[in-house]
């Protein structure tokens, strides 16, 4: 998040798109919920119609994987209307020029046709976000599980810039990311082109200086990504694979395919609180300690960095992950040793500009959102106050791409999937938990009553969805939260793996995620 | 008797609201949301409030696992440990770093992210590092 | 204060006495010992209320002669008091040191709710509940408003169930809440109003009015007053004031004392966390 999470209840206009925050980020929404209150407008712009949408002053469905086409219809609107922030434009971004003559060619009748929004919501929502400053826009996995989603995001941070909204509080692009240390997981280099704070390992510098603090020599090329890792394991180029906490048999697109590439490994490492799918099939699955049994540190969605604590110890003979690293590590020939997480957190921050001004004692309880670079820096609330982070703002003039799957003939439905309110992504936690696991059991698929009228299928009959990458069998859920045309599936049960369903050759070229939230599905009812 | 509540983060999702574990004799018996957070200001969702219980669940993995003519063995840590450093070096001896990939986690902590691509980078030697961020 | 509590650690009429603590800035509940006796320097009176007494009846659970000590508000006592007629704790067993509550001209009880007056937005006091009305004002609001207000608030609803959790007197092993023949599981929004109608029906004559619910909720829905309303019938009916007195049985309410014994309730299979 560019702004921070109670700065959402001084917005003047609160605009969500791709996200049910109720669900998947309650405390959020109550931030949302309390801007609204106090006066703020909000708009909803969502495939489905989610719980936040019965509030909003304006809640658009538009047709999965158009979000390019109706952010250009708005900003179409705004500069026709004279909405934008002129002097902001002028003095703190570039490529204004490219902008307006791309979203120019946006018109509202062109718009609805590519998003199915009337022009009149068109208007009327791009009315509330231009003139009720500063706006925030929220948004998540429903931005950017497109093939187009890094254009997803661009488009967004165009629409914020358009009306002078970045680098203002209460305003700002504020992803929800929607795992508890996910942001934390990319400062600390948990990605195949960058170490930590995000130094490219490109750059030769930033090797001399890990080389140098590591006493070891760091390779130059970039690594492989997950999405490219599933070739390489079906290549024979990648032998051994280290899972550390995560499901991705569960979580990658179509599973299938995915299980075939965990064969061909040599070696499967997985180091987890539970047998999740992908330890049942590894090699050897080392027994890590959970959130309350080792200290450390999370960051948080508004880049907040917290501790937690150790409230008890690990159970039986399981180990804090921290201390299997360096065992393994030690057992490999380098030599890792710390006598606790602190140390290794001082390590990091005197690598690490943006956490540099961070250590345990100055985190305290409420935590420091970085860029926090020297011990008496207060912390960042929210970012590009005076000047964007690279200078200027950079405008992208984007035209509008089609999913790489509509619905045709043969597989007429459009699916799209994400999380329930009480389950937690693979449900690897969430489901050995009896209060959230009576809450809903076991998968299911949303249909409108319409289109379930059309299957002839009721309440709770089985259905089989196919899709071009394989079969599964749900019970039916009839609900008025999708559109006709469109189903839901939640992600979270093994034994209804939406990811047989879903498309692992379409995905953003740049960022390389997949696209998630929308395939082609067709549906009949299971005949026994 | 030992009581006491001891303050951390809920690990349910990106928004990081302040909790309290209360532990009674070294078992955890329920979350407790902290008043004074500045995220959550006392409150928290249903997953927060049951944070407690996947820690408490009788399915965690108690020791590490070892797989053997296709079953799971348990074993200990130096066992494991060290199979798994024997394995992966042979792996790099035989074909190089980057036939070793490390997927971090958006579910551990910074420390041991920070660790992790540490150890594929400056131990196995590849940056065959990611994780499910986009998942 | 502070030498009333270390005598009663070192002479042992307590075992373990329940405060606050400052961690970091911020008050957590402590249970001060005699083996770390120097801590209770470091004591508080929290500005920040956590129900200490549930607390206590989960040391209760796992060593029933276990002797308590307390920093009590009005409000805990009064949660105290339930907890006695409902055989959760023994009166016997607890000691409580009285703190100052912060008085406030909003509420008949003393008001600690963070929810000032000034954060209740101009568009929920337009179509929702404004929090700081009194039960009065908003039974004036007559049949169909009052039905449109209270479904505002009551949509906001994410089911988290923090008013149940977060309550010094909801000990139930099972909950009317987790009966899906009373209130459906699976999506969100919940039954409404079912869900909290149900919740409220089952709040008379135990709710203490402390506002711990209402404090815990993520969407400010007004469930003190709800729960004020039910409770009113209560008196109203039966002429029972929740949490006054430790010893008037809650059996008693129909006139003649019932003679049922109060049992512990059972554990129900798979209901049990």
């Amino acid at each position: 998040m560019t702004n921070s999470i109670a700065e959402i209840e001084d917005a003047g206009c609160v605009f969500i798109i791709g996200s049910n925050t109720t669900a998947c980020h309650p405390l959020i929404a109550r931030r949302v919920i309390r801007a609204k209150e106090k006066g703020a407008k909000l708009i909803v712009a969502d495939p489905r119609n989610i719980q936040l949408s019965r509030f909003a002053d304006v809640a658009v469905n538009h047709r999965l994987g158009s979000d390019v086409a109706l952010l250009n219809g708005m900003m179409h609107i705004i500069i026709k209307k004279g909405w934008h922030a002129e002097d902001y434009i002028a003095s703190r971004t570039e490529g204004y020029d490219a902008l307006e003559e791309m979203v120019s060619r946006f018109t509202p009748e062109k718009v609805q046709a590519i998003t199915g929004v009337d022009p009149g919501d068109l208007e009327e929502m791009t009315r509330l976000y231009a003139t009720n400053p500063p706006g925030s826009l929220l948004y998540a996995m429903g931005i950017t599980q497109h093939t187009t989603g890094v254009d997803n995001v661009k488009s967004c941070c165009n629409l914020a810039m358009l009306c002078g909204y970045v680098g203002v509080r209460g305003g700002g692009v504020n992803p929800l990311r929607g795992q508890n240390n996910v942001q934390g997981a990319c400062d600390m280099g948990g990605l195949p082109n960058v170490v930590t704070g995000y130094q490219p390992v490109a750059d030769e510098a930033v090797r001399e200086k890990f080389s140098k603090a590591w006493g070891a020599e760091l390779p130059a090329a970039t690594g492989l990504t997950i999405t490219d890792m599933i070739p390489a394991m079906l290549e024979g180029k990648l032998k051994g694979l280290y899972v550390i906490g995560e499901n991705p048999k569960l979580s990658d697109p179509d599973w299938n395919h995915f299980n075939h590439a965990l064969k061909r490994l040599d070696f499967l490492v997985v180091q987890e609180l539970f047998l999740s799918e992908t330890a049942q099939v590894a090699d050897v699955v080392l027994a890590g300690a959970s959130v309350a049994e080792k200290d450390g540190t999370f960051t948080n969605t508004e880049r907040r960095c917290m501790r937690i604590n150790k409230a008890i110890d690990p159970i039986g003979n399981s180990l804090a992950d921290w201390e299997i690293i360096c065992r393994l590590s030690t057992a490999m020939g380098y030599e890792m040793r710390y006598d606790n997480p602190e140390e290794i957190f001082d390590e990091m921050a005197g690598l690490t500009k943006s956490y540099a001004g961070m250590s345990y004692a100055r985190i305290g309880l409420d935590g420091l959102q970085w860029p926090c670079p020297d011990k008496d820096h207060p912390g960042t609330p929210y970012l590009h106050k005076d000047q964007f982070t690279r200078g200027k703002g950079m405008f992208f003039a984007l035209d509008y791409k089609d999913p790489a799957e509509l619905p045709d003939e043969e597989y007429p439905y459009f699916l799209t999937t994400g999380r329930m309110f009480a389950h937690f992504h693979t449900g690897t936690m969430t489901r050995i938990s009896p209060h959230l696991d009576v809450e809903q059991k076991t998968g299911y698929v949303d249909i409108h009553p319409e289109d379930a009228a059309k299957m002839e299928v009721r309440d709770g009959d089985m259905v089989v969805l196919s899709s071009r990458r394989g079969d599964i069998e749900a019970p039916v859920r009839l609900t008025r939260s999708v559109a006709p045309g469109t189903i839901f599936l939640p992600i979270h049960f093994g034994e209804v793996p939406t990811n047989v369903l879903t498309n692992a050759e379409a995905f953003d070229p740049l960022a390389k995620i997949p696209e998630f939230k929308v395939s082609a599905v067709k549906v009949h009812k299971l005949v026994l | 008797m030992e009581c006491k509540l001891v303050p951390s983060v809920c690990s349910y999702c990106g928004t990081g609201c302040g909790v309290l574990f209360e532990v009674i004799n070294n078992k955890i018996v329920g979350t407790l949301p902290m008043k004074t957070h500045p995220v959550n200001e006392g409150k928290l969702c249903i997953k927060g409030w049951n944070l407690h219980e996947h820690v408490n669940s009788i399915l965690r993995l108690k020791q590490p696992l070892v797989k053997t003519f296709g079953r799971f063995m348990k074993t200990d840590w130096d066992e494991a440990i060290q199979l798994t450093a024997d394995r992966f070096k042979e792996i790099i001896a035989k074909h190089g770093p980057d036939s070793i990939g490390v997927l971090v986690s958006a579910k551990i902590t910074n420390e041991e992210n920070y660790l992790a691509q540490k150890l594929a980078r400056a131990v196995i030697g590849t940056n065959n590092v990611d994780h499910c961020a986009r998942l | 204060m502070k030498e009333q509590i270390k005598s009663w650690l070192e002479q042992g009429t307590v075992d373990v006495f329940l405060g606050y603590r400052e961690v970091d800035h911020h008050p957590i509940p402590w249970c001060f010992t005699q083996e770390a006796i120097e801590e209770v320097d470091d004591l508080v009176v929290s500005p920040a209320r956590y129900s200490l007494e549930k607390i206590a009846t989960h040391m209760a659970a796992e060593d029933p002669d276990i002797r308590i000590g307390m920093l009590a508000r009005d409000c805990n006592n009064r949660a105290l008091n339930v907890l006695y007629v409902w055989n959760q704790l023994r009166p016997e067993q607890v000691v409580t040191v009285e703190a100052n509550c912060c008085p406030s001209p909003l509420k008949e009880h003393a008001d600690c709710s963070y929810l000032e007056p000034g954060t209740v937005g101009a568009y929920k006091k337009a179509v929702g509940i404004d929090n700081h009305l009194r039960l009065e004002a908003v039974e004036a609001y007559g049949p169909e408003e009052g039905r449109n207000r209270w479904m505002y608030e009551f949509q906001k609803c994410i089911k988290c169930y923090g008013c149940r959790n977060i309550c010094p007197v909801c000990f139930c092993r099972e909950c009317s809440l987790d009966h899906d023949d009373l209130v459906g599981t699976g999506p969100l929004l919940p039954d409404i109003p079912i869900f909290h109608l149900v919740r409220a029906v089952h709040m008379a004559g135990r709710c203490i009015d402390c506002g711990l619910c209402e404090d815990a909720c993520p969407m400010d829905i007004p469930l003190r007053l709800l729960y004020q309303k039910v409770n009113r019938i209560a008196m109203d009916l039966f002429d029972y004031r929740t949490g006054t007195s430790g010893d008037q049985p809650p059996f008693s309410i129909l006139g003649d004392r019932v003679t049922l014994e109060p049992k512990p309730i059972q554990p129900v299979t798979g209901a049990e966390a």
